[in-house]
């Protein structure tokens, strides 16, 4: 217990000794956390807003004007079989020209002068999530146009492709910028450690005559770090988070986004645990790679 | 209890120390003489494992340390005390604090370490100064701490390097009767020094390096 407190109390005593550096390396770190956190938040928000807006999409089966009731069945059941297929409405020809009239009232008299009803009848599909990335998509609405009496299939699939490719984008920029600017943090860090291992190596040398074993001699240090690394995720944290409310506060204020601030997330709770516990690792790796250069313990 | 055979130590070609054979029986205390470079202290060095000999082998208790694995090491300096020269007490702990550093590294329980460092202490006259730090004290005092350092955990051999190099005759007599207490109790004690007042207290084995080279090996009486 007392060598427990001991190397608590040690850890403490090198944070304190080296008060300016230990608050520099901090700040480096958050920021450093709080740059890669920008790049995170634009990642979830948009990926939350492609699975939604995924979840919004609905593929039209419109079926040929000569379709059978029969046949009309038998495309029903074959959809309603088919696993990618989450939900399904039959929306009929005289149906169609309702909603046409219904959504475009000033425009209904057009239809009128053809004397027969254009509109074609369709069934409105909704894809299980599974099936919902661009390019299950593309295959299922390859799959639907094959079927016997589908005359076409519909869905806006530029748009799809569009978002999914940009939250692709996002994602390896993410991936990028955060494996640069987590090694800047474990330097960052490293240099904090092999500062204070340099202002006691007089101690470190004394512990080592007097048989203390690497371990022992290590773990103040790697403590250190740990919590360096943790506190300088936390504070980034804390950053994004007043940044990210700026953002939506500003957002909210200007009507033309109106709306769009309620889809806006911070990220979840899990997330910001694992984002501190990658925080509390590096640091501990940066502590680790100073403690080696230094290789204390060996005389 | 040590034993040192054909004993030779480089620093980047430089003889440190060259074909040393000596045997150290238990419970003596030897007086390492010579000037400055003679090689007393990577004599010392040698027998804590803080350096490794380029040729011969080195037992104590029958275990060669040239054998040592690296983590074993610590496990050796369990065994020896040190004293040096400067000290090296840590300023920012307390008295009590810096004696039990021995102690706490080997997980010792808390009532071991305080009866133990109070043991320590009464031996080198200083218990009553355990809460005080080693800058208030003096130079005497802070060698006596060092000292007790040294001997809290019990260690089977003390190694002193010049221990009274920064000290008066008189002090230095006080410490040379303190490195004679522990002896008689039984612990082997070396003392490496080049002053010629703790040869003049002492009558003990006397080894004489010069250059690296054991030069003479004698009995003297004080």
């Amino acid at each position: 217990m007392r060598r427990l407190l001991y190397l608590l109390r040690e850890a403490l005593a090198n944070v304190l000794t080296n008060r300016t550096t230990t608050v520099v390396a901090v700040a480096t770190t958050a920021f450093t956390f709080a740059c890669v956190g920008v790049f995170l938040l634009l990642y979830v928000n948009l990926r939350a807003m492609a699975s939604s807006l995924e979840q919004d999409i609905q593929v039209m089966v419109y079926l040929q004007d000569d379709v059978t009731g029969h046949v009309r069945n038998e495309i029903e059941q074959q959809l309603q079989a088919d696993r990618a297929v989450a939900a399904l409405t039959f929306v009929s020809k005289e149906q169609a020209l309702a909603d046409f009239q219904a959504q475009f009232p000033a425009e209904s008299h057009l239809l009128q002068g053809l004397g027969q009803n254009p509109l074609p009848a369709s069934f409105v599909v909704t894809l299980a999530a599974a099936s919902r990335s661009s390019d299950a998509m593309r295959r299922w609405a390859d799959r639907a146009q094959s079927i016997p009496g589908v005359g076409q299939v519909q869905y806006n699939q530029a748009w799809v492709e569009a978002l999914a490719s940009l939250v692709k984008y996002i994602e390896l920029a993410a991936i990028i910028v955060g494996v640069i600017l987590s090694a800047a943090s474990v330097t960052i860090i490293a240099n904090t450690i092999r500062l204070a291992l340099y202002s006691r190596r007089e101690e470190i040398e004394i512990l080592g005559m007097i048989g203390a074993s690497t371990t022992f001699i290590r773990v103040p240090y790697l403590l250190e770090g740990a919590a360096l690394g943790l506190l300088g995720s936390a504070l980034s944290l804390v950053i994004l988070k007043a940044g990210f409310e700026l953002f939506r506060h500003e957002i909210r204020s200007t009507s033309r986004f109106l709306g769009v601030e309620a889809l806006l997330t911070f990220f979840p709770l899990e997330m910001c645990i694992v984002l501190v516990l990658v925080g509390l690792f590096l640091g501990f790796s940066g502590s680790f790679l100073s403690l080696l250069r230094f290789g204390e313990g060996r005389a | 209890m040590i034993q040192l055979f054909h004993v030779s130590k480089y620093y980047d070609r430089r003889l440190a120390l060259s074909d040393i054979t000596l045997e150290v029986e238990k419970g003596e205390f030897i007086l390492l003489m010579g000037p400055s470079g003679a090689g007393k202290s990577t004599l010392l060095k040698l027998l804590i494992g803080a350096e490794r000999p380029e040729e011969g082998q080195i037992f104590m208790q029958g275990r060669s340390l040239a054998k040592l694995r690296p983590s074993e090491i610590p496990l050796l300096r369990r065994k020896v005390g040190v004293v040096l020269q400067d000290f090296r007490l840590l300023p920012k702990k307390t008295v009590f604090d810096n004696v039990s550093l021995p102690l706490l590294v080997q997980g010792a329980a808390n009532g071991e370490i305080r009866r133990k460092v109070t043991e320590a202490l009464r031996a080198v006259g200083l218990d009553h100064k355990k809460d005080l730090f080693p800058p208030g004290l003096s130079t005497g005092e802070q060698q006596r701490i060092c000292i007790a350092r040294a001997i809290v955990n019990g260690p089977i051999v003390l190694l002193a390097d010049e221990p009274t190099g920064n000290l008066d005759p008189e002090l230095t007599s006080e410490i040379i009767e303190l490195f004679k207490s522990i002896n008689a109790r039984g612990t082997t004690v070396i003392v490496a020094t080049h002053d010629p007042n703790v040869l003049a207290q002492v009558n003990r084995r006397v080894i004489t390096l010069d250059q690296g080279k054991l030069v003479s090996h004698e009995q003297v009486s004080a």
